[in-house]
């Protein structure tokens, strides 16, 4: 924690927060070490915080959303409360698009984010410098944040939520003995208590759960980068309001839907329509790989970090990833011969698909291996690099100041605009579409502004006068 | 580290507690090297591999070993305590059935006569008691959707989307299937719900087909047995591969009646998994369909 220092010259903000810090002491917090870098530092190194970050803003929006979302299907007239309600958080509230589309952008950008953090700490070796209960635990909460993204989007009971149900159903029902009552501890009696139950598990118990896991989790060292904090909330912002997800139509069992997961769903989908025992595909499989993550730590005892110097951890990771990628991309097929029945497009041929599974295996190994050869061959002795002179000058950095200031006082107006014009066409009934992605695009750009100019006023202050 | 090298002494030696509290010379390594270091974004931490740590050993300091009685007394309490432990625990056990109890939101499960949902598509029999004597209202080879538990209402019935209480109401086709008798045997109530992926099939009255048909995946289930004999729920083991079927009787006037259903796979079934159809037809022998 910070050192108490002299406070006699410091102003009061730096008092206060001096004195929160010194309060903190004798808290859960003492245990975390966080920095303001003083200078840029890649995030790679700290993608873990980052995914925090996201669950941050996912649980400020998700806290919002449940004001108007309702979590039943019967009582809203001809369709489920649960769709309609999302319907009108999407059409009629006040800023509820943007809310609604942040929430799904981030928990896209969480998942992500996750992923990401896992490859780069096993790839680095890093979490060898750490001990195996962080990694168990990080590969814990990547499963529940999985999960926690599953049972968000059946929450909207469209048609993507039915595919996620299909999901469910082989998944639940498939497991001998337990079988049973994990189908009715998940689904309850029907639809209505799945809603309910997923609405529980969604906005309570798995957070609560991940709450736990983040502080056994959180390293001592945490770096706080408000600039690139700012411009990773602020990009999922711009990216929400370019790429808005409709709330589609309503889930109709009556109907077979050719429809595709969303995109982390799509491997455990393909596994599931090899024709094989659903429990086996769908449950020991995807099992398997957890297993495989979980001992990492446990195998790779070497004292060695770098990929370089672990080629068969290395091929691993690429085979990891490589199949992965595969099983996702044969998520997404469906023979396009329309004229088959539904079963026979949707099948996915498994000669083909565990053919494509082995080979992708060896060749990431056999290729892994003769990349890794090759760079020893070729090592190259590394130059001194020189000090580079600074890229800007104090004067340049005033003028860059000055200008997002003004890109930032813009965006607020435009923002402004784009949302009283959203509101406008709330009320008469138009489209509010364009206007509400640009308020949210408008948003995004003033975080986005901010963490630039951040960035330059730590730039600058390392500048010579 | 620390917690775990402390864990580890003490688990893997069976010492006294003065034993414990001469540290060991690894584990004192190891509490140097946690010193956390303050410096830069992120600081390079003592690079500790986890490579095999030599595991402490008893014999390491020189302190008088307890008598033995002792060590087997103190063996004994931590028995105990740990059976006391796991008591604490068991009586939570059966809680689970909280989790996984089938009771739901639906409603109660109760005796309750059969009443057409309220959809404008079934014409006379909509919201209507279903009489087996009544074959012009429900004809041979006809098939609507009833609401069970229902909520006494045929037209919120009809507006609940839930295909956990939807049931298929089949009057089977005259002839072979006696459809046109005057009896229960002449109706079957198939769940809307298929065993396959929980798509909602529908009954075919096609003279070629007269089958329940799933639109997703093509499972077909013949009728009156519900026993899937083509698709995918036709090729998953049993008791997955029959529809779950409500169990109906007919009152001294024709009124049809759900009896209440027992939801296990030997008789009605469990929703969106399955049915042991042989166990079923021992069932329901002795509830004389036939009337009553
Ligand atoms: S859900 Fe009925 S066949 Fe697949």
């Amino acid at each position: 924690m910070a050192q108490k220092t002299d406070d006699s010259n410091r102003n009061l903000v730096v008092k206060l927060y001096r004195w929160l810090v010194d309060g903190l002491e004798r808290t859960v917090y003492i245990g975390v070490q966080y920095t303001f870098p003083k200078r840029f530092v890649s995030p790679l190194g700290y993608l873990g915080v980052l995914t925090g970050i996201v669950f941050l803003v996912l649980g400020i929006t998700g806290g919002l959303l449940m004001i108007y979302y309702q979590p039943t299907l019967t009582g809203c007239g001809s369709l489920t409360c649960a769709f309609s309600s999302v319907q009108k958080i999407n059409d009629v509230v006040p800023y509820g698009w943007l809310l609604r589309n942040i929430h799904y952008t981030a928990s896209n950008a969480m998942v992500l984010l996750a992923i990401l953090h896992m490859y780069y700490q096993y790839f680095s070796g890093r979490f060898k410098i750490k001990n195996e209960v962080l990694w168990v635990t990080g590969i814990i909460l990547g499963i529940i944040t999985g999960v926690e993204a599953y049972t968000g989007y059946d929450l909207i009971f469209n048609q993507r939520a039915g595919l996620a149900i299909e999901i469910g159903s082989g998944l639940t029902n498939a497991p001998p003995v337990i079988g049973g009552p994990l189908r009715l501890a998940t689904f309850g009696a029907g639809f209505t208590d799945f809603v309910l139950r997923l609405y529980s598990a969604h906005v309570f118990i798995l957070p609560m759960v991940m709450l736990i896991l983040v502080f056994i989790h959180f390293p001592r060292y945490m770096v706080f980068d408000i600039p690139v904090v700012s411009t990773v909330v602020g990009a999922i912002f711009i990216i929400a309001a370019f790429f808005p997800v409709p709330v589609s139509t309503q889930y109709d069992p009556t109907v077979g839907a050719l429809t595709i997961p969303e995109w982390y769903l799509t491997g455990l989908y393909a596994l599931l329509r090899t024709e094989f025992d659903k429990f086996v595909m769908g449950g020991l499989m995807p099992g398997l790989l957890f297993l495989m993550a979980l001992v990492i730590p446990f195998v790779d005892t070497s004292k060695k970090l770098n990929w370089k110097d672990r080629p068969f951890f290395t091929a691993l990771g690429i085979t990891s990833i490589a199949q992965i990628l595969i099983t996702t991309a044969w998520g997404f097929y469906i023979n396009p011969d329309a004229s088959l029945p539904t079963l026979d497009r949707l099948l996915v041929p498994p000669d083909l698909y565990f053919g494509s599974m082995i080979g992708v295996t060896v060749l990431s190994f056999v290729l892994t291996y003769a990349f890794l050869r090759y760079l020893k061959a070729k090592e190259r002795v590394r130059k001194a690099v020189a000090p580079t002179a600074p890229l800007l000058t104090r004067k340049w950095v005033y003028f860059l100041f000055v200008l997002l200031i003004l890109a930032q006082v813009a965006f607020n107006g435009l923002a402004a605009a784009a949302g009283a014009a959203a509101d406008a066409a709330k009320v008469a009934q138009t489209n509010p579409l364009p206007f509400d992605s640009l308020t949210l695009f408008d948003v995004g750009a003033v975080l986005v502004t901010f963490g630039v100019l951040i960035h330059l006023y730590r730039y600058s202050q390392n500048l010579p006068f | 580290m620390v917690e775990e090298a402390k864990e580890k002494t003490s688990t893997e030696s069976n010492t006294s507690s003065e034993e414990k509290k001469v540290a060991h010379p690894i584990t004192q390594v190891q509490v140097t090297q946690q010193k956390p270091q303050v410096s830069a974004a992120v600081p390079p931490r003592a690079v500790v591999s986890p490579a095999p740590r030599p595991t402490p050993t008893v014999a390491a300091p020189a302190t008088r070993p307890p008598p033995p009685q002792m060590v087997g007394r103190r063996n004994f309490v931590k028995a105990l305590v740990t059976i006391a432990a796991v008591l604490s625990i068991v009586p939570f056990v059966p809680w689970g059935s909280f989790l996984s109890s089938s009771v739901g939101n639906a409603g109660s499960y109760k005796r309750q006569k059969v009443v057409i949902d309220a959809k404008s598509v079934y014409g006379a029999a909509a919201g209507q008691v279903v009489n087996v004597n009544d074959l012009n209202t429900f004809p041979p080879d006809s098939h609507w959707v009833i609401t069970y538990p229902s909520s006494g209402d045929a037209t919120l019935d009809a507006q609940n989307p839930d295909t956990f209480v939807k049931y298929e109401l089949i009057r089977l086709p005259a002839g072979a299937l006696g459809g046109d008798t005057k009896n229960a045997s002449a109706f079957v109530a198939f769940s809307k719900v298929c065993v396959h992926l929980w798509c909602s099939p529908n009954y075919n009255p096609d003279p070629a087909h007269q089958q329940y048909e799933c639109p997703c995946h093509g499972s077909i289930y013949e009728v009156p047995e519900g026993l899937a004999k083509y698709g995918p729920a036709a090729q998953q083991d049993a008791p997955t591969n029959a529809i779950p079927m409500l169990t109906l009787t007919a009152d001294p006037n024709g009124d049809l009646n759900v009896e209440i259903p027992l939801w296990d796979v030997e008789h009605n079934g469990v929703l969106g998994y399955g049915r042991d159809y042989l166990s079923y037809r021992n069932y329901i022998k002795p509830a004389a369909l036939g009337g009553s």
